[in-house]
């Protein structure tokens, strides 16, 4: 357990962070001279608020702290993806056009297996007699074809109250042009059943594509009852402990937003957890003044990277919720629920600590995709296992401390993984066992090697350029051995690896994302149509951040565009310039597009070839009085189990067995060269001969390579 | 293995995600809707003789494109190669496929010698002929289907070819679609090629040769240890296509026979018919393609696509037939006959994997294409590929809306449609009772009604399964037929399968595709399952009680538990079966 020091409460501005995973949840303090306290308590999954409440409730005994030091609780849940996950949300009704009920069944019709036979598509979170038509059309240019009749509107309105909805969505044909028959159908709905929960597409997601605008409308739809009943309890739980600090959740695309807000629009919170450590990398990158940077996050079962550049996150416009994780290739989509919203880009690989070790009928070596998970676990945690795992693999390398994990938490049998690992791998593969579980070891790291490609060169980004940052219980002690294969140079650190995505949480700014379908040819744009586009989203924005206490200039807008060349499908997201509109901005989109295209890749097209804008995009900013990152991080923690003294560890058959020193983290004040390991309670950092590490002022570790025949 | 086991796998990995790499930078940079929605592409990764070591995940129908490709163009300039050379082709008879499916080759060269290629397909939108697609399924010879370019020189050391491209300019009707789907081929062989020089680079070029012989060694073992897994003997099945669309009502015979023993197999074709008159007739490397697809189906594992899985299974095609065609035959549509194969192929291996079968699916995919002239002049072409629903298995349904294993094609999304075509789509919707009841029933086909906004245009349709039903197995019965018909509602015109005709302003034309297969006796579904598909109207009232002998009380979905149990004893006595039949047409 983590003690914290006592702490008196003379005006200190202390801001929580709560991240909730699915057996810990972590609470991290910060205060105003960055000094960061964390807190892990077990989740309470009956009714997570009771965990963060209670846990709270904890620090302010253990601390002295009292709810009013805190100024602003800040929040990512999975809530709302364990709602899907579980096909646990709201009893769901669609109402859509007349011959589109099915399209959230058929989907994009595509399966994300080839040659699978044993395909199943994820259950359809509104089930076919739950989906109404009415007999109305709009067409592609927002003309009326069909009159809505409000009498059909109300009968079948009437047939889904009496199958007993909690919740409504309503997405008709070609909404994104014109809205007027779905705000009909809207006000009345609002009428007729106030108290039913209500998700309207041109509102969640004014697109063009049906599919996507219908998934998105209805997951809108079944996760909100439950998101706003989870946030109304966590609220009143903090009113009750003294905490009157605004709620802030985290979104999947990097930003927080208001409890208000995110009960409103609970499509942008699904995917709060993993964003959050790619916030709080790309908060240190910009401290730190790092202008690329690739984030890996490596924990039990899977392995994420994401790109950071010129400290921007780089964001997806879509992903599926629950599709599993991907094991080669991205090519290959339709495994889960598809939601068109912004979310920080993340490759995610089946590769973790648990991740088993196997031998193919072919008799190559393998690493996963499958895992022995929390339980059993890997052979050397003695809890049942039978296959060796990674974690394994780095027990017998001396990578990982032989005899305990987490400060003595966890107590470990090498023994057993030296056996099985012989007699199941490197027997029957003719290696010693050092050089199979090596072997393992940088398979495992190869197959993560394809996220950071996926997010870098798959871009046109040059991984060599960016430094490469590592978090997670795993992430540290794989950063140098990729590094090396990727001839990425610098590798960083952060402190307490393996909590670092709750930090995330404690460094985002309040966001909010809007997006327009909005067809034009770059050349036959007129400033005054744009700025009338524009001007419309950003009093949107405008608006919202009012509602969340922002003054005026404590509000920036940033506007973006999605274009492509004509009869492309795939757009890319280019910035538009700020300030008035004129025939220099729109001009600004085409340059500005071909750039991109050439970066992304490799050739533009000539000025003779149209580029056409698909869609508006509008980010509003709240920005903090004072800014959320302090200058250093100081993590403030005690316990047994500090590390020392030395250890044999197998750097390859190049290298091989190297006497090594284990060190803690402040050692590293004095640079010294590898090899050395850094035990923490959270992570093992592993600095490879002929690397060399220090800390830098913010508390970081950081490491640098030496080139090809190159010495440090 | 001759290369240490672990810079192997490392070494696999890379390329494997090289080829990825290529695919997705097609994906990404295509034009063309048939790329970028319906994935008809592939990349690959081949060695210096041309054998594939590594190939994209994409489209299934392309696993053995790219040999007879590669073997074509070094056939014709073997050691003339240059480096900065890159070849094209498409001429089914040297080396392609179909006329739309046009091949890039760029040798890779190290110090002088060849040591790979970067390989790629992707169908372009039009490669000119005597219809906009260039897909016509009615021409009767090659000589209608479009540009036909035998392996040549696209660039001569680094120089473009300014006749090819000129050609190109001049034969196709989309030729910027085209042009910049072409550079999209080029990205993705750019792309290779440097990653490959980095592999040399790291591991020297001996090693790198090394490793892509391990690789092929791999998956031959890998190939060899699943196939003897599966029981020796014999299987053969018959199917049919129900005609070429120029000879209407001549069904076509397609028939295989697969001989297991030990760790290889033989897949024969011999029996099938001749070539028809249609566009409807296979390269052997297609017909490959069909047979390789629904053998990987059953493995018990994920073999990967390259030259060894290739090695131990051997498909034979007798010349001259509809798998093999010889001159003049026209190929442009032969999709129907790949399709029309792997349904063959699943009948054949029902009977030696019984657990793990699938009744026939929904055919394969229907093409749609409408095009013509707006008022201005101004060409419009719309091209689209509906596949539907997958048959029965002995585990499941057939699932409901998805993509056919042959094919993993997208829905083009109705709003693009609409927002690009003068074009509008009156539905897209599950149809009822169409999928062939069973123990598991056939998935539910998809109904699609396009009305014309324009004065006139060409419709043409590709649909099968329109005379001949997907086959129910085991017990399962048949699914319904495919269905076109002009206006309905109001005319209601029954269209044949195969059609070309002019639409004017607002005709509206309804495609059904016909129904998968059942599996097993639908005596014993599970009645609360067939009460939820009653709930959900995939399943009428009456298809309930009729073929599957369930009773509800009144109009509710609750069963009737021993009306249920009577009514099915009376449909068993009724029917008579002796023992379950194998195959129900």
């Amino acid at each position: 357990m983590i003690v914290f020091p006592n702490m008196t409460s003379t005006g200190a501005r202390f801001r929580v962070g709560v991240d909730i995973g699915g057996t810990f949840t972590d609470i991290v303090l910060l205060d105003a001279a960055g000094r960061i306290h964390t807190k892990k308590v077990s989740s309470s999954v009956d009714d997570y608020a009771r965990a963060i409440v209670d846990g709270l409730r904890e620090v302010f005994g253990e601390t002295g702290l009292s709810g009013s030091d805190l100024v602003e609780v800040l929040h990512g849940t999975t809530v709302a993806s364990n709602a899907i996950l579980e096909l646990k949300g709201a009893r769901t009704g669609l109402i859509t056009t007349r011959g589109f009920r099915d399209v959230l069944e058929i989907r994009r019709i595509r399966m994300p297996k080839l040659y699978d036979l044993g395909w199943e598509k994820p259950v359809t979170l509104v089930e076919r007699y739950l989906r109404l038509e009415v007999d109305e059309r709009v067409d592609a240019h927002g003309e009326i074809v069909k009159p809505l009749d409000p009498a059909e509107v109300e009968r079948v309105l009437d047939r889904l109250l009496a199958e007993k909805i909690e919740a409504l969505a309503v997405c008709l044909l070609n909404s994104y042009a014109n809205p007027v028959h779905e705000e009909r159908i809207a006000e009345i709905v609002r009428r007729r059943a106030p108290g039913l929960t209500l998700s309207v597409s041109a509102e969640v997601l004014p697109e063009i594509r049906e599919y996507e605008r219908t998934s998105t409308t209805v997951i809108n739809a079944y996760v909100m009852p439950i998101v706003r009943r989870y946030l109304g309890t966590l609220r009143s739980g903090l009113d009750k402990s003294g905490v009157k600090a605004p709620l802030l959740i985290m979104q999947s695309n990097g930003g927080l937003m208001p409890d208000a807000a995110a009960a409103v629009r609970p499509a942008h919170i699904i995917e709060s957890g993993p964003a959050a450590g790619v916030v709080g990398a790309q908060a240190l990158a910009r401290k730190i003044g790092l202008g690329k940077l690739v984030t890996f996050d490596m924990g039990g079962t899977t392995a994420k990277a994401s790109i950071v550049e010129d400290g921007e996150v780089s964001r997806a416009t879509e992903y599926q919720v629950g599709a599993g994780i991907m094991h080669g290739s991205r090519l290959l989509t339709g495994a889960g629920y598809l939601l068109r919203v912004p979310a920080i880009d993340l490759a995610e690989v089946g590769a973790g600590g648990g991740s088993l070790v196997w031998i193919d009928p072919g008799g190559a070596l393998q690493v996963g995709p499958r895992s022995a998970g929390a339980f059993p676990g890997p052979l050397c945690y003695d809890l049942g296992g039978t296959e060796p795992t990674v974690t394994d693999a780095n027990v017998i390398l001396g990578f990982l401390n032989p005899r305990q994990l987490a400060g003595g938490a966890v107590k470990l049998n090498a023994a057993r993984a030296h056996e099985v690992f012989e007699s199941r791998i490197a027997k029957r593969i003719g290696l010693p066992i050092a050089e199979a579980a090596y072997g393992a070891h940088v398979i495992a790291a190869s197959n993560m090697m394809r996220a950071i490609r996926a997010v870098s060169s798959e871009r046109g980004r040059d991984p060599r350029q960016c430094a490469l940052f590592a978090f997670g219980g795993n992430g540290p002690l794989f950063a140098a051995g990729m590094a090396k294969q990727l001839e990425m140079r610098r590798i960083v650190v952060p402190p307490a690896p393996g909590l670092f995505s709750s930090f995330g949480l404690l460094f985002a700014d309040v966001e909010h994302h809007y997006v327009r379908t909005w067809r034009r040819l770059v050349r036959r744009v007129t400033p005054a149509e744009l700025a009338d586009a524009f001007g419309r989203m950003e009093a949107e924005a405008l608006a919202q951040l009012a509602a969340d206490g922002f003054t005026a200039d404590a509000i920036r807008i940033r506007r973006s565009a999605d274009c492509r060349y004509e009869g492309q499908s795939f757009e890319l997201t280019v910035p538009v310039a700020g300030g008035a509109i004129d025939a220099e901005t729109v001009a600004g989109i085409q340059e500005a597009f071909g750039r991109e295209h050439e970066r992304t890749y490799g050739h533009r097209a000539g000025v003779e070839e149209p580029v056409e804008i698909v869609s508006l995009r509008v980010v509003g900013l709240g920005i903090p009085d004072r800014p959320r990152v302090p200058d250093a991080l100081r993590v403030d923690r005690s316990g047994p189990g500090r590390a020392g003294g030395e250890r044999r560890v197998y750097f390859g058959p190049d290298l091989g067995w190297r006497q090594t020193p284990i060190i803690d983290r402040p050692d590293l004040t004095t640079p010294r060269e590898g090899p050395c390991v850094v035990e923490e309670y959270d992570a093992t950092c592993v600095i490879p001969p002929g690397a060399r590490a220090s800390l830098d002022a913010h508390g970081n570790i950081v490491i640098d390579l030496p080139r090809e025949g190159e010495v440090i | 293995m001759a290369s240490d086991p672990i810079g192997f796998e490392l070494f696999r990995n890379t390329l494997l995600s090289i080829a990825d790499e290529m695919a997705l930078t097609i994906l990404r940079t295509a034009y063309s809707g048939v790329l970028r929605d319906n994935m008809d592409y592939s990349t690959a990764f081949c060695d210096g003789a041309g054998r594939t070591v590594a190939q994209g995940l994409t489209l299934p129908a392309h696993l053995s494109s790219f040999p007879d490709a590669l073997a074509a163009t070094i056939a014709r300039y073997g050691d003339r190669m240059q480096p900065g050379d890159i070849y094209c082709l498409n001429d089914p008879f040297e080396g392609g496929m179909h006329i739309p499916d046009v091949f890039v080759l760029k040798p890779i060269f190290f110090e002088g010698e060849r040591v790979a290629f970067a390989a790629t397909i992707c169908h372009q939108t039009d490669m000119g002929g005597r219809v906009a697609g260039s897909n016509a399924s009615d021409s009767t010879e090659i000589y209608q289907e479009g540009l036909r370019i035998p392996p040549v020189k696209m660039y001569d050391r680094g120089e473009p070819n300014e006749t090819l491209f000129r050609l190109f300019e001049k034969n196709v009707r989309v030729p910027v679609r085209v042009f910049g789907d072409l550079r999209a081929q080029l990205a993705a062989c750019h792309i290779a090629t440097e990653a490959f020089l980095g592999l040399i680079h790291r591991h020297g070029v001996k090693q790198v040769k090394a490793y892509m012989e391990d690789v092929l060694d791999h998956t031959e073992r890998l190939t060899r240890a699943v196939l003897r897994e599966l029981p020796d003997g014999e299987w053969s099945f018959e199917d049919w296509i129900d005609d070429d669309g120029v000879e209407y009502g001549k069904p076509i015979r397609l028939f295989v026979t697969f001989k297991k023993r030990g760790d290889s197999l033989v897949a024969d074709w011999t029996g099938t018919d001749p070539q028809p008159k249609g566009a409807i007739t296979n390269t052997l490397s297609f017909t490959k393609a069909a047979t390789y697809t629904a053998l990987k189906s059953v493995l018990s594992y994920d073999v990967p696509c390259n030259a060894g899985f290739y090695r131990p299974i051997e498909v034979v095609a007798p010349p001259g037939t509809i798998a093999n065609g010889v001159l003049p035959a026209a190929s442009a549509a032969r999709g129907l006959t790949g399709f029309r194969m792997i349904d063959t192929c699943f009948g054949a291996l029902a009977q030696m994997l019984p657990q793990r079968s699938i009744a026939a699916s929904e055919g394969g995919n229907t093409g749609v294409s409408i095009g013509g002239y707006d008022a201005d002049r101004k060409p419009f072409i719309f091209v689209e590929f509906l596949c539907s629903a997958w048959g029965g298995r002995a585990w499941s349904d057939g699932l409901d809306g998805n993509a056919n294993l042959m094919a993993n094609m997208s829905l083009p999304p109705v709003e693009i449609t609409e927002a690009e075509q003068p074009l509008q789509i009156l539905t897209t919707e599950f149809i009822q009772d169409v999928g062939g009841p069973g123990k598991y029933r056939g998935g539910a086909s998809i109904r699609r009604d396009y009305r014309l906004l324009e004065t006139e245009a060409v419709l043409q349709v590709r649909a099968d399964r329109h005379d001949f039903r997907p086959y129910g197995l085991y017990g399962g019965s048949p699914g319904r037929a495919s269905q076109n018909v002009m206006n309905p509602g109001t005319e209601d015109r029954a269209l044949p399968g195969k059609l070309t005709m002019t639409m004017k302003r607002g005709d509206v034309f309804r495609h059904e595709s016909a129904g998968p297969g059942g599996w097993g006796d639908p005596l014993e579904r599970d009645p609360l399952r067939v009460a939820r598909d009653v709930r959900n109207e995939f399943v009428s009232r009456r298809s309930a009680r009729e073929d599957y002998g369930v009773v509800f009380r009144g109009e509710t979905v609750a069963v009737d538990e021993a009306a249920t149990i009577a009514l099915r004893a009376e449909l068993r006595a009724r029917r008579g079966w002796t023992s379950r039949p194998g195959v129900s047409r």
